[in-house]
């Protein structure tokens, strides 16, 4: 999210493009990643209760990331755009349940949605709240691919350093002292 | 009978507690920059003197990455090898420290669950919780994988006895 924790709205859709898949791009993933035979073609697929080639669950799934990542971008070109500083978002941490729904074949068009759904101050990482992400994916009928729950870091704006953390970084800048300090976590 | 898996392992051949040893991927600076031209540019996964700037102190591959290339393990081990009729999804996935360039990752999946499942009789579902290590043994990702498995017979064997725990009766 490349807005700042304390702008981020609860449960507001953030529409994140849509992608269509082609045989190829399927099957490029799935040599790589996920080569089982109903994702390659002459290769049994049509035994299959997909009846053909679908698409690896998990290239749906990182292509969902590739959208999130091209609309933070675009979000962020767009706050320089207002003036405005745009916010910082950190690395994902996890994911706490990802569900595939239904098959995406070559030609399907996916569409996806970006929500918060709930957003905290981090304890661990002073100055970084904890984002939790909703991200669904639907067909061109509109028949969901797969909806997952995913951890996401997003900076506060206004955060202080507490005085304690402001005095150790002052003692870990002074030579032998600092190794010191560091040394014994 | 579907020819293609007719041969393989069924869900009644999956045992619960197995674990599947993976092999392993070296992940070199190409591969790293490759996947993430496609599917996560972040400048560090695609530019090692901006990696060494960032947090991870150097060119490290995507989350995604780590994932998709455990995928590939687990379908070289086992997926490919039983009669697999897809993923479910995954749950609980957490990256514990990063891919670096020309780490050498491998690990191991263990079967957690097995269950049949109730509104399609020709299929079990078989949930694996996959460690992750690098060449040093330290972990780099953990998560739990549900994949649905075709069963040879349809039809679950009943106990000889149950036990039914609201009413406390024995059948």
């Amino acid at each position: 999210m490349t807005r700042w924790f304390e702008d981020i709205t609860i449960d507001e859709a953030f529409p994140l493009g849509s992608h269509t898949f082609t045989e190829d791009e399927i099957v490029r993933f799935a040599r790589d990643y996920d080569p089982q035979y109903f994702h390659l073609p002459n290769a049994g697929a049509e035994h299959s209760h997909f009846g053909g080639v679908i698409a690896s669950g998990w290239h749906t799934v990182v292509v969902g990331h590739r959208k999130m990542v091209d609309a933070l971008a675009a979000e962020e070109q767009r706050l320089r755009g207002l003036g405005q500083e745009p916010g910082e978002s950190g690395p994902g941490a996890g994911v706490n349940r990802m569900e595939f729904k239904s098959p995406v074949r070559p030609g399907d068009t996916v569409t996806y949605t970006l929500v918060v759904s709930a957003k905290r101050p981090s304890n661990s990482l002073p100055g970084w709240g904890i984002l939790t992400n909703q991200l669904s994916a639907v067909n061109q009928r509109g028949e969901p691919v797969y909806h997952a729950e995913l951890i996401g870091f997003s900076k506060l704006r206004d955060f202080k350093m507490p005085l304690r953390l402001r005095i150790l970084e002052a003692l870990t800048k002074i030579p032998g002292l600092g190794r010191l300090l560091l040394g014994s976590r | 009978m579907n020819p293609i898996t007719a041969d393989r392992r069924h869900f009644e051949d999956l045992v619960l507690g197995e674990v599947v040893g993976l092999g392993q991927v070296t992940v070199t600076r190409q591969m790293i920059t490759a996947f993430a031209r496609e599917f996560d540019p972040f400048p560090f996964h695609l530019d090692e003197e901006a990696a060494k700037k960032s947090l991870l102190g150097g060119l490290a591959a995507s989350g995604w990455q780590t994932g998709a290339l455990t995928l590939r393990l687990l379908t070289d081990a086992f997926l490919s090898k039983i009669a697999s009729a897809g993923g479910l999804g995954f749950s609980d996935l957490k990256w514990k420290r990063p891919v670096m360039k020309n780490d050498t990752i491998t690990g191991t999946g263990r079967i957690t669950e097995l269950r049949r499942s109730r509104s399609h009789p020709q299929w079990g579902v078989v949930t694996i919780e996959l460690d992750m290590r690098n060449q040093a043994n330290q972990p780099v990702m953990t998560m739990k994988l549900a994949n649905l498995v075709e069963t040879r017979d349809p039809v679950e064997p009943q106990p000889a006895q149950s036990y039914d725990v609201e009413t406390g009766r024995g059948s």
